[in-house]
């Protein structure tokens, strides 16, 4: 009963931060119609810089690493869509170019990863070593630290969508580009700010999760094909969707783990998706596609 | 069927190909080379069959190359079949597991497209690993895989002139096949389904029987070449789905031009070349790579052969006074 | 009947300055290209301020394609455009929107998953018209009750009169002093086509200049003050309605299509 609970939460905390990451890339793909294949390492140098300033050379706390990683992510998210992407978005077949060239990027940024940092793994401390005692069993400071950044990131998100003007600007190039063009929103702008901020999000997302998972350079490929499993799951173009999935995914892995070992991870995803294409391609909640 | 010029050219480099043993027999580093070209050209131009032609994104080709290997390695291993026999099962695998993949995608487009069929490519690296009980040799691979035998004489890893033309017998048949399946009706409707799949479907054309039969084709020549590499380095491992190849291929496609077979093939030839003159920095090799993939897509989307014709066009254009444009507006 | 609150009347500056200058919307000679097909040829046009200007002429022959690059989102090839005495080639549609022009497209393109309100807040993003971002909603709202009634309402849902309204509506929050409008009455009823007009009607009455594309002479020959005709890329006609009513050749053309 301990364990079940445990890993349930454990779960929970991993879920929060699939969701957190499935919604940036739904973010970066909903509003410019691109999918960064190089998601996975934006993840993966999230996790590295914090490494950086938090173990490496400096021994910061984690607070330093938010407040670099957030803004670094953001311009790095900003600068490759307008240096790789927008010249790409010119030509014909845009579609698949931006998807090689993104795929090229996810190898540069890899690579340079483990020049810069080794091809071991390394990790990083837990954000506090405490735990919380609750009746008869422990829950993790961590874990719930996980959670609520998740929830009020979501959250900040969601508000920034609905009630921003830039946010609302982003919605409406997601809905109909030309119209956006029309009413004299910049969409270009839009699109390099969901680039950007996509890039925040998983850069978050990696450095709360790999306290728990080990931090290497080519780490981020499933960090991508987990997010886009719970996308393709939940229901492509429904957020509500995507918070289902990610909990129902995330609690379903933590259990699998337990049970069949990490091996399976992937093809645990893996399945999933393959199943939600034969049995339900719309998803739980998909409006489109 | 038209015989273009582009065609007549790759079948005069074939035949140059086919003396080029007799300068290097004694250098098995520039034939090794050669066979690895052919290897690659003969992968490329499947993959250009299904991108390309039917406008496919698919992302599985190493996971068939891979596939081929490994059926072909496995068989050859464990039920004894003779390496020939063995190199049929490896394409046989890999055109069923490219159908199913066809069937599995069949509504599929564009980016979901590629996601799953690289959803392939990354879940089989864990799947050969946990593989092990049933012989795949988890994530050291399998070694010793016996060599190809012709009439009795035994390919060795030394000789490298009978595995060249092996290969090269091999490429010309895929090539002649490729060729003949883009000029037949079977290319037409791959192309109607690639550039205008609605009216293509309103005509009668059944664009799922076509893709399931790219993909089955495109499989089964990728699964062929996977397990000729298989013999010829007598081994496989998962190392095989490494990104850094899946990507050099891709690159080789790229830079070779979508679409147009046989030009595609030059992208083989660049990358190969570029290869081996970064070997010196094998560390930078990846980055090095990473960022030639995203300055060709964005200086020569349509490939290297593309780039400089126009280049050679726009000059003449020039001369001839063309159109002047104005600044563009954003669109 | 004036029904804009203060803050959106044309200050005496502006006032001062246009007396000046006539001319609102000058193209001149533009040549314009899909690819390597000429769409446009040498085509001249000019509204002058406050004017309602219609283009006619059957479909397929580049009407909408004026529309579009006037407003910056097709490239020119050769040629001018000027918008209230400055070139407008060559800028992008925000700045385009910026400077005081709004195209409302035949189709629309409204964010079909947004409300009403929220479609209309974006009509007034441009930074001329935050400020009289609720004297441009009352305005509207007095103009299309029906959009009132709706407020909350996603655009999706709306019916063809109304998402039509709609789409002027997001114009007009723009603060434009010059409004495209291309065929606004495709799709409604004929009840619904002679309130869009009257309302176009009264948009104009409040100083903005339109420029109508309508295939049909008659419905409008009552109020535009001129109009112009386009073949096949080429205008063939410039003048008032009832000159081009009086044309023969032009008569068979704008009414055999009707």
């Amino acid at each position: 009963m301990h364990t079940l609970l445990e890993i349930l939460i454990g779960g929970i905390a991993n879920s929060s931060l699939y969701a957190v990451m499935a919604i940036g890339l739904a973010l970066v793909y909903g509003i410019s119609k691109v999918f960064n294949w190089a998601y996975g390492s934006f993840f993966t140098w999230g996790a590295y810089i914090a490494w950086f300033l938090c173990v490496g050379s400096f021994q910061f706390g984690y607070t330093i690493a938010f407040i670099v990683v957030i803004p670094v992510m953001f311009l790095l998210g900003l600068s490759v869509e307008k240096i790789i992407i927008r010249p790409l978005r010119r030509q014909k077949g845009w579609e698949i170019n931006t998807m090689m060239a993104t795929l090229g990027l996810a190898l540069f940024l890899d690579s340079l990863a483990r020049l810069c940092f080794g091809p071991y793994m390394k990790s990083l401390p837990l954000f506090l070593e405490k735990n919380i005692q609750l009746g008869s069993f422990v829950i993790g400071l961590h874990e719930i630290i996980m959670f609520l950044t998740s929830i009020i990131m979501i959250i900040l998100l969601e508000v920034f969508l609905q009630k921003t003007w830039t946010g609302m600007c982003m919605r409406a190039v997601s809905q109909d580009k030309i119209g956006a063009r029309m009413v004299g929103i910049p969409a270009n702008k839009m699109f390099g700010y969901a680039f950007g901020m996509s890039a925040s999000f998983v850069g978050i997302a990696g450095i709360l999760l790999s306290p728990k998972y080990f931090i290497t350079p080519g780490g981020g490929w499933d960090v991508l094909i987990k997010s886009y499993v719970i996308i393709a799951f939940g229901g492509v173009g429904s957020m509500k969707g995507t918070l289902y999935g990610a909990f129902i995914l995330g609690i379903m892995e933590s259990f699998i783990v337990y049970q069949f070992g990490s091996m399976w991870v992937m093809i645990f995803w893996f399945t999933t998706l393959l199943g939600t294409l034969i049995i339900r391609p719309k998803g739980l909640l998909g409006t489109w596609e | 069927m038209r015989i273009d010029r582009e065609i007549i050219i790759l079948l005069v480099i074939l035949s140059i190909l086919a003396f080029s043993p007799l300068f290097f027999h004694d250098n098995p580093y520039v034939l090794h080379f050669l066979i690895m070209c052919l290897i690659w050209s003969s992968v490329v131009a499947a993959w250009d069959l299904i991108v390309g032609y039917a406008g496919i994104f698919s992302f599985g080709q190493l996971a068939f190359f891979t596939i081929g290997a490994y059926a072909a390695g496995m068989a050859s291993l464990y039920l004894g079949l003779s390496p020939w026999l063995g190199i049929l099962a490896g394409g046989l695998l890999a055109g069923l597991v490219g159908v199913l993949l066809g069937v599995a995608c069949l509504n599929l487009k564009g980016v979901y497209m590629a996601l799953v069929t690289f959803g392939l490519h990354l879940v089989l690296a864990p799947l050969l690993t946990l593989g092990r009980p049933i012989g795949t040799g988890g994530s050291r691979g399998l070694l010793g895989i016996p060599e190809l035998e012709l009439g009795g004489y035994c390919f060795s890893a030394l000789e490298k002139v009978p595995w060249f033309y092996t290969i090269l017998v091999i490429s010309f048949l895929s090539f002649f096949f490729i060729f003949f399946i883009t000029r037949s009706s079977y290319g037409l409707a791959f192309r109607s389904l690639r550039d205008a799949e609605p009216f293509a479907r309103s005509l009668g054309v059944n664009g799922y029987k076509y893709k399931v039969v790219v993909f089955g084709i495109s499989a089964f020549i990728t699964g062929i070449i996977g397990a000729f590499y298989a013999f010829y380095v007598s081994s496989v491992s998962p190392r095989m789905l490494g990104l850094d190849t899946f990507l050099m291929v891709m690159i080789m496609l790229i830079i070779g031009g979508v679409g147009r077979f046989p030009r595609v093939l030059a992208g083989v030839l660049f990358i190969s070349l570029l290869n081996e003159f970064l070997r010196p920095v094998e560390q930078f090799r990846s980055l090095i790579f990473g960022a030639v993939v995203i300055f060709s897509i964005i200086l020569m989307p349509q490939g290297l052969i593309a780039f400089f014709e126009n280049k050679f066009f726009q000059r003449k254009k020039n001369l001839a006074g063309g159109k002047k444009k104005l600044k563009d507006t954003q669109l | 009947m004036d029904l804009r609150g203060k803050s959106c009347k044309i200050t005496w500056l502006e006032k001062f300055i246009w007396g000046r200058v006539k001319i609102m919307l000058e193209v001149q000679k533009i040549d314009v290209f899909y690819g390597e097909i000429q769409i446009l040829k040498e085509v001249s046009l000019r509204v002058n301020n406050g004017e309602f200007v219609v283009l006619l002429g059957p479909n397929g022959h580049g009407k909408s394609t004026l529309l579009k690059t006037i407003c910056g989102l097709h490239p020119v090839e050769s040629g001018n455009i000027n918008f209230c005495g400055s070139s407008i080639i060559g800028l992008s549609p925000q700045k385009i929107v910026a400077s005081g022009l709004i195209y409302v497209a035949e189709d629309r393109h409204l964010f079909p998953e947004m409300t009403v309100m929220e479609n209309l807040k974006l009509g007034a993003y441009n930074f001329r018209a935050r400020d009289k971002i609720d004297e441009s909603f009352d305005f509207v709202f007095q103009l299309f009750p029906r959009l009132g009634e709706r407020k909350k309402q996603l655009a999706s849902t709306l019916s063809g009169g109304e998402s039509q309204m709609l789409a002027l509506g997001r114009g007009i929050m723009s603060c434009a002093k010059f409004m495209a409008i291309d065929e606004p009455s495709l799709g409604l009823s004929p009840l619904l086509r002679a309130d869009v007009f009257e309302k176009i009607t009264l948009i104009n009455k409040n100083g903005i200049g339109i420029l109508l594309v309508e295939q049909n002479i008659e419905r409008v020959a009552a109020f535009s003050d001129r109009v112009y005709l386009m073949e096949d890329g080429k205008i063939v006609f410039a003048g008032t309605a009832d000159d081009a009513l009086k044309n023969k050749h032009l008569k068979e053309v704008l009414l055999g299509i009707s």
